[in-house]
């Protein structure tokens, strides 16, 4: 019996563990750089990339390589199969590089030339001595262009937008001809001056960015022309120390980290993502808990055990056993359409027919959770309360304190590693949990996260991103899926790595909390 | 072939004068207008609907994005069936779909604002047929199509098409059973698929329903013996498309750009986005600015950089109209 239970952990384990390392293997090796290869080919074309995998060629002899070849704008496709019997030479050329760059994708090849305006500045392989510094420069106007969006621009517009809505307002009360029309208006004035300015701005610095091109040549000897504002990075794979590679990789994983994703999420960064995902999970919590815990309480301890008693844990029992796409509905039906349709016709009207509370967000997508979780906080709660023995009850009242006080000051904070343990696995469920967020307010590209420097700060309405539905979508929709799949084991790694943080760090909580009150002496 | 494919297939024959000539690399027609930016555009957009337009849907919103910074649009793509809804519910000002709104749909929305939505042709699809790289079949007609993916064989083969023996492939193939690939029923892939590759008929049993339409690539890409449909924007190293004839004995066309939009290419389509615009009425000015951006040559540039073909530039017209 020892054996077979111990035979039984030991494969259980074993899976979790091959699935992690399968998962890390496949997701990590995204941000390393290869060599990058030239080969020359028996038909006389010649190839520039990246080797991705080698297969053997059906039917026997001989294998076939894949190549991450880029250059997506002038072949169409990202990969090539190449067999082994066509390939003449290989080489690995000092002078290649890969070319991150905004839109398009990678571009494998050389550079030719690096243009100032019309002035040629350098050619060849000098470009590379200059490449460095200007991306650099570049990298910092870029920046400087989302600090002006996110800020000056965005503050004009809410301006712009709440002066829509009060105008919208006064016309819809038939005060349109009040004294306040003409102020609203002035003002409007005001800031459509000043986002012009902006705007002035955010062109001159955009031109900028387009002030010096590369012209690189791919292995075909095909020139395309790059601003070097539209270039992320540039980087001469062959000629890379390890020290360097290492660097070149912190700073991939970084930028996949804290960055905003970009062309439809293939590429770019996914912190709207891990924010959504952070987010939605506390919100859920901090719904689930207070709630569920409050139901056990009832239960357990005040109400008396009857019929009715027996129903109620019958029904959470079978709560717990729903499939999660049925909560989903649920939440679509009754918090997004019912719960925040009324809130919109009461509070919003001006903004109607575009809804702010009735359609899906990350406050109904967290009280879907909530409702779905809190099964599994009732039980464990109420299995909390239970173990608390009776004696100590007892000695309580017998010091003369009421029920109220007894509960407060004694059962509930013994049975808080229980309470604990329940919101513990009724968050690992809403981390993993994606089919209901799919119809009560997640989506591929939030515009902005639902925290930020304007007044209210929180804004639970907004749509969010998640890294469950983030592997979903670029795994499943995305058009140029075999470049994108070792970043969907990324993510995925990333969201095992959110759901095992968030636990650990509840776990440590529950122990700080059971050895306090273990010292406490119940 | 069915109704909808003909009413395609004609339209795109008429634009055949104006579209662009046939090369491996598309270029846009030159007729398209470039986008000039207005002033005063702010607000927020939403997005609801088929999976197929999702990503030049996201596509789109950065590149507008950058053109109006203030604008934010939120994209949701879980079929085109989700787009009529939305739109009847006001919950999205663009419903993107990847066929025409049934005539059910067109009902629902009519008969809540009593004008119907106005559809806007925003790309051109071929919806191609993916087998495995490996296999070695080049060609079939929409009747083999059909036997191949139907159970009721509506476009008329007496007999179904279960092996590759059966289509002539040998080699590792011979005698292997045929593994379907298809899409979910929430996807206008789907429909479209089923209306005019399937003449209306069912799908098999066996079909392997996908969630996306790069998972059915993606499956194809792994099985040698699977077969699938998807839209070309959507092909890989992995796979190969196939080249179709409408009908027995019928000139067979490729998803290459000329046989596209000469409309020989049998499953040639549009893609749509439809919009709730009341009759002689403008759009509010942040959505007629965005469906502008569509139209201009910066987003049908976006529309290539997606792995579709471009609008020609009297349908761009045409849908322009529609704004006015």
């Amino acid at each position: 019996m020892t054996r077979l239970a111990a035979g039984a952990l030991a494969i259980c384990l074993a899976l979790v563990a091959g699935l992690i390392v399968l998962i890390a293997a496949r997701g990590l090796g995204y941000f390393w750089q290869s060599p990058i290869e030239l080969f020359e080919l028996a038909d006389g074309t010649r190839v520039l990339g990246e080797v991705w995998n080698w297969e053997p060629r059906p039917g026997g002899a001989g294998r076939r390589v894949r190549l991450a070849v880029g250059n997506r704008d002038l072949t169409g496709a990202d990969f090539r199969w190449i067999d082994e019997s066509e390939i003449l030479r290989r080489s690995r050329p000092e002078d290649a590089g890969v070319f991150e760059r905004l839109e398009w994708g990678k571009f494998y090849g050389f550079p030719a030339q690096l243009l100032r305006g019309d002035r040629i500045a350098a050619s060849g392989a000098e470009v590379w001595k200059e490449i460095r510094p200007l991306l650099a420069e570049k990298a910092e106007v870029r920046a400087r262009i989302a600090r002006l969006h996110g800020g000056e621009i965005d503050d004009v517009n809410r301006e712009l937008e709440r002066i829509r809505i009060e105008l919208r307002q006064l016309r819809r009360r038939g005060l349109a001809d009040s004294e306040r029309t003409p102020i609203l208006e002035a003002e409007r004035e005001e800031y459509q001056r000043r986002y012009e300015a902006h705007l002035v701005q955010l062109r001159e610095l955009e031109d900028e960015l387009l002030a010096e091109t590369l012209v690189l040549r791919a292995a075909d000897g095909s020139l395309v022309r790059l601003p070097a504002g539209h270039a992320v990075r540039a980087v001469r794979a062959n000629r890379l120390r390890l020290p360097q590679r290492l660097g070149l990789y912190a700073s991939r994983l970084a930028e996949f980290l804290l960055d905003d994703p970009r062309e439809s999420n293939t590429e770019g960064g996914i912190f709207p993502a891990i924010f959504g995902t952070v987010m939605m999970v506390f919100l859920t919590s901090l719904a689930v808990a207070p709630f569920g815990v409050l139901a056990a309480i009832y239960l357990r301890e005040y109400a008396r055990d009857g019929a009715f008693v027996r129903l109620v844990r019958i029904s959470v029992n079978s709560l717990a056993g729903v499939p999660s796409i049925v909560f989903g509905v649920f939440g679509l039906g009754f918090f997004v359409y019912l719960v925040g349709g009324s809130i919109d016709q009461l509070f919003y009207p001006d903004r109607l027919p575009a809804p702010t509370f009735g359609t899906g967000g990350i406050l109904w997508a967290s009280l879907t959770l909530a409702l779905l979780t809190v099964p599994v906080v009732i039980v464990s709660t109420e299995e909390g309360l239970t173990s608390v023995p009776r004696g100590v009850r007892e000695g309580s009242f017998a010091l003369g304190a009421t029920k109220f006080e007894t509960l407060r000051r004694v059962i509930v904070p013994a049975a808080l590693p229980g309470v604990l343990t329940g919101i513990i696995l009724a968050m690992a469920r809403a981390a993993g949990e994606v089919a209901p967020l799919m119809i009560v307010g997640m989506v591929k590209l939030a515009p902005s996260l639902p925290i930020d420097a304007h007044f209210p700060f929180v804004h639970l309405e907004r749509k969010f991103m998640h890294l469950g539905f983030h592997i979903y979508d670029v795994g499943f929709q995305s058009p140029n899926v075999e470049a994108v799949q070792p970043l969907v084991f990324a993510t995925a790694l990333l969201l095992i790595l959110v759901v095992l943080s968030t636990n650990l760090a509840a776990i440590l909580l529950r122990n700080r909390l059971r050895r306090k009150y273990a010292s406490s002496g119940v | 072939m069915s109704k909808i494919g003909l009413r395609t297939a004609l339209l795109l024959g008429a634009v055949l004068a104006v579209a662009p000539a046939a090369a491996q690399k598309v270029d846009l027609d030159p007729g398209i207008q470039p986008y000039a930016a207005v002033s005063g555009i702010s607000g927020n957009l939403s997005s609801v609907g088929s999976d197929t337009l999702n990503n030049l849907m996201t596509l789109w919103s950065e590149g507008f994005r950058k053109l109006y910074p203030s604008v934010r649009v939120q994209v949701e793509g879980k079929g085109s069936s989700t787009a009529p809804p939305a739109l009847i519910e006001g919950t999205a000002q663009f419903g993107p779909m990847s066929r025409a709104m049934k005539n059910r749909e067109a009902d629902e929305f009519e008969a809540r604002f009593g004008y119907p939505p106005v559809p806007m042709r925003v790309a051109v699809d071929a919806l191609a047929v993916y087998v495995h790289k490996d296999n070695p079949l080049e060609r079939l007609t929409l009747a083999e199509v059909d036997a191949i993916f139907s159970k009721n064989r509506r476009c008329g083969l007496a007999a179904g098409i279960d092996s590759w023996d059966q289509l002539g492939v040998g080699g590792a193939l011979d005698g292997e059973p045929i593994r379907l690939y298809g899409r979910n029923s929430a996807s206008g892939t789907y429909g479209y698929f089923k209306n005019v590759a399937l003449c209306k008929g069912d799908f098999r049993d066996t079909t392997k329903e996908q969630p996306g339409s790069a998972s059915v690539v993606q499956g194809v890409t792994e099985d040698l013996s699977g077969i699938g449909y998807s839209g070309i924007g959507y092909r890989t190293s992995g796979v190969r498309t196939l080249v179709l004839a409408a009908e027995e004995g019928g000139a067979y066309a490729s998803t290459e750009p000329g046989d596209v939009y000469s409309g020989a290419y049998p499953l040639a389509r549009f893609l749509y986005v439809y919009v709730n615009k009341p009759p002689n009425e403008k759009l509010e000015p942040l959505s007629e600015e965005f469906l502008r951006f569509v139209f201009s040559q910066a987003g049908q540039e976006i529309v290539l950089k997606d792995g579709y073909l471009p609008l020609p530039a009297a349908i761009a017209d045409q849908e322009l109209a529609k704004l006015d």
